[in-house]
């Protein structure tokens, strides 16, 4: 048995059945529907002539650069605004208008806690429990390949889909994104790592980086995110053995977890659900976060623990369990 | 059919799989209670028992698809329980119903079988297809083909691998009698032309009398022990009759000089229902041999009596299950 061909059966199954077209077709879809709907709100706001308020920002940022009564917290601030206006004039940019690139990395952030976990569950709650629908269990487990090696292709298979998916959503997003606002400015300087501390924001923690790097980051993020709601699903997948209960349940966790922070802001425990943990591109970039000592750090741990649990609770139940009709 | 002579054969042949003692409890129901066999080389084993007596639920022991409370399976001396990979590789199965990935097509399915197995199974695709008579349909998606086709997909499928040993769960259940014909002559040769043993289940006593070498009878969860499928028909009530003849009182009387006349039914002592027998032509039920009964015939017909008919009723699993344990309930 190698397992490589039993990932490639099960890589088969998911793409020749018609889910993985439509989940193609939603991604597309939604993001061409956004841009559409950005370009649009942008053409209202952006016919002033930017080049000539840019040089005079510029100006004005040079002159408290060598103001020497700048508090040195500002200067900081204020050489990363002049290399970002430099930036952008050098390459004929607007820099107060969304790019494509811009508008790919933004989409992380929306896309990490709903819409591409949604599209992870669509693979993983049917992965096992379709081959019980079909009947095909009886086949594929009655082979000389033990149960453990099923279902771990299985779970590769998975983890390879939901990578193609957010690959996809990213690329798709930079494409139509690029349609609407311009392909380039991919190394663009912006700020990240906004942490608050007591009173504010801690100014020492933000970092000035390209935005190819952040970009990568930020889908890093989302991509871990999707994978640890795949795995819960996978769980739920063989514990229910339905594709429409499995499904069912995990858009359940998704909406009530995106419910519950707004509705008990002060419930602190909530730090420990996976739904709360979810959009980790956010608390990376530096939304403040809804619950107090909710970290990125925090966040992928408590995915991280979640998803070796529903893997380990789904190989535990799917090698002992007996297959009756 | 060379029944007696595959038998005589197979008698002597190595065990390739062998069930002992299995138990499966639902519940505080017990589905299957001390099920043993032993299938040898190169026979078709006959699994017979009505609907619901537990004929799945050993088949289901049988592949490692459920863990028997009791009891274990041996694969050509291979554990199941410990040895599942090594011993499911002598292994081909269709348990229940041929299900197949309908939205692949027949080759995609063969394909994605073979890679689960060790070796050069992708090679032999062709060759099984051409076996089962599929080869002109092979690209076609399975939920184009009919259930005979799909069946017929399941039987190459199992083949892919080499087995030792077919398992096939009523397979000629929802086939029409050209497909159960096909299925029959297909098992028959593989068992003669490939030395594969083949393990069928069925409800019905036609086809296990048509198709296999041996048989075993599971009614209620328990099984006898198997014989060769010809001793079972020979002493399963062989010389019962059904004769319908008017007036019934003198054909019981000449009926009863051949054999013995059992009381008819739905008589007793009810003294309407004797004249009636007189003006009807009930069923008179006898146990005569077969070498009788056209000495019986021209009897009848000399005695002036209108026969309306004679037959031979199949008896049903539960008589025979009766017949052979004894009358005992189980």
């Amino acid at each position: 048995m190698r397992f490589p061909s039993l990932v490639e059966n099960e890589m088969l199954k998911i793409a020749k059945q018609r889910r993985f077209r439509v989940v193609v077709l939603i991604l597309v879809a939604l993001i061409g529907l956004i841009v559409y709907g950005s370009f649009r709100a942008r053409e209202r706001f952006h016919e002033k002539n930017w080049h000539v308020e840019a040089q005079e920002r510029m100006a004005w940022l040079q002159g408290r650069i060598r103001d020497s009564r700048t508090p040195p917290t500002a200067l900081r601030w204020f050489r990363f605004e002049l290399a970002r206006l430099q930036y952008h004039l050098d390459r004929d940019l607007d820099p107060d208008a969304i790019s494509g690139p811009l508008f790919a990395r933004a989409f992380a952030n929306h896309a990490s806690y709903l819409l591409l976990p949604l599209l992870a569950i669509v693979f993983a709650s049917d992965i096992v429990s379709a081959e019980f629908a079909q009947g095909t269990i009886k086949l594929l487990l009655t082979r000389p390949v033990g149960r453990a090696w099923v279902l771990a292709s299985k779970l590769a298979a998975l983890m390879l889909a939901i990578t193609l998916t957010v690959l996809l959503g990213g690329l798709v997003a930079y494409l139509f994104g690029g349609v609407a606002f311009g392909y380039r400015g991919w190394d663009a300087p912006i700020l990240t790592g906004f942490r608050a501390n007591g009173q504010g924001v801690d100014p020492s923690s933000i970092r000035a980086l390209a935005l190819w790097k952040d970009a990568v980051l930020a889908y890093g993020l989302a991509w871990f995110a999707s994978l640890c709601v795949g795995a819960i699903a996978l769980l739920t997948s063989v514990v229910l053995r339905s594709t429409a209960a499995a499904m069912g349940t995990m858009v359940a966790a998704l909406i009530a977890g995106s419910i519950v922070p707004r509705l008990a802001p002060s419930w602190e425990a909530q730090k420990f659900l996976f739904v709360t943990a979810l959009p980790l591109p956010d608390y990376y970039s530096g939304s403040p976060p809804p619950i107090p000592g909710l970290t990125v750090g925090f966040a992928v741990a408590v995915l991280a623990a979640w998803a070796a649990a529903a893997v380990a609770a789904a190989f535990w139940i799917f090698t002992r369990r007996d297959v009756l009709a | 059919m060379s029944v007696n002579g595959a038998s005589a054969s197979s008698a002597t042949g190595q065990v390739v799989l062998s069930a002992s003692n299995l138990t499966k409890r639902f519940g505080r129901r017990e589905a299957v209670a001390d099920v043993s066999f032993d299938v040898r080389s190169g026979e078709v084993f006959g699994f017979l028992g009505p609907n619901g007596a537990g004929k799945t639920t050993t088949i289901r022991m049988l592949v490692g698809l459920a863990r028997p409370d009791r009891g274990s399976v041996r694969i050509r001396g291979l554990d199941l329980a410990s040895h599942f990979e090594e011993a499911m590789a002598h292994v081909g199965c269709i348990v229940e119903a041929p299900d197949l990935y309908r939205y692949l097509t027949g080759r995609e399915n063969l394909l994605h079988f073979a890679r689960m197995l060790d070796s050069g199974a992708e090679g032999r695709i062709e060759e099984l297809a051409a076996l089962v008579a599929l080869s002109e349909r092979l690209d076609d998606r399975v939920s184009t083909y009919s259930l005979g086709m799909r069946q017929r997909l399941g039987i190459a499928q199992a083949l892919l691998g080499n087995p030792d040993i077919l398992i096939l769960d009523e397979p000629a259940n929802g086939l029409d009698p050209a497909g159960i014909r096909e299925i029959r002559h297909l098992v028959r040769s593989l068992a003669r032309e490939r030395g594969i043993s083949v393990f069928v289940s069925s409800h019905l006593l036609s086809e296990i009398e048509l198709m296999c070498d041996r048989v075993a009878i599971i009614h209620r969860g328990r099984t006898l022990a198997a014989a060769p499928v010809a001793d079972l028909l020979a002493r399963v009530s062989s010389d019962r009759l059904l004769v319908r003849a008017v007036p019934a009182a003198r054909a019981a009387e000449v009926i009863g000089r051949f054999g013995e006349v059992e009381p008819v039914q739905g008589v007793g002592d009810d003294r309407d229902a004797a004249d009636a027998t007189n003006r009807q032509a009930l069923e008179i039920s006898a146990r005569v041999p077969p070498e009788r009964v056209p000495e019986l015939l021209r009897a009848l017909v000399a005695a002036g009596l209108d026969v309306h008919s004679i037959e031979r009723p199949e008896a049903s699993l539960e008589d025979i299950f009766l017949e052979v344990t004894g009358g005992q309930t189980v």
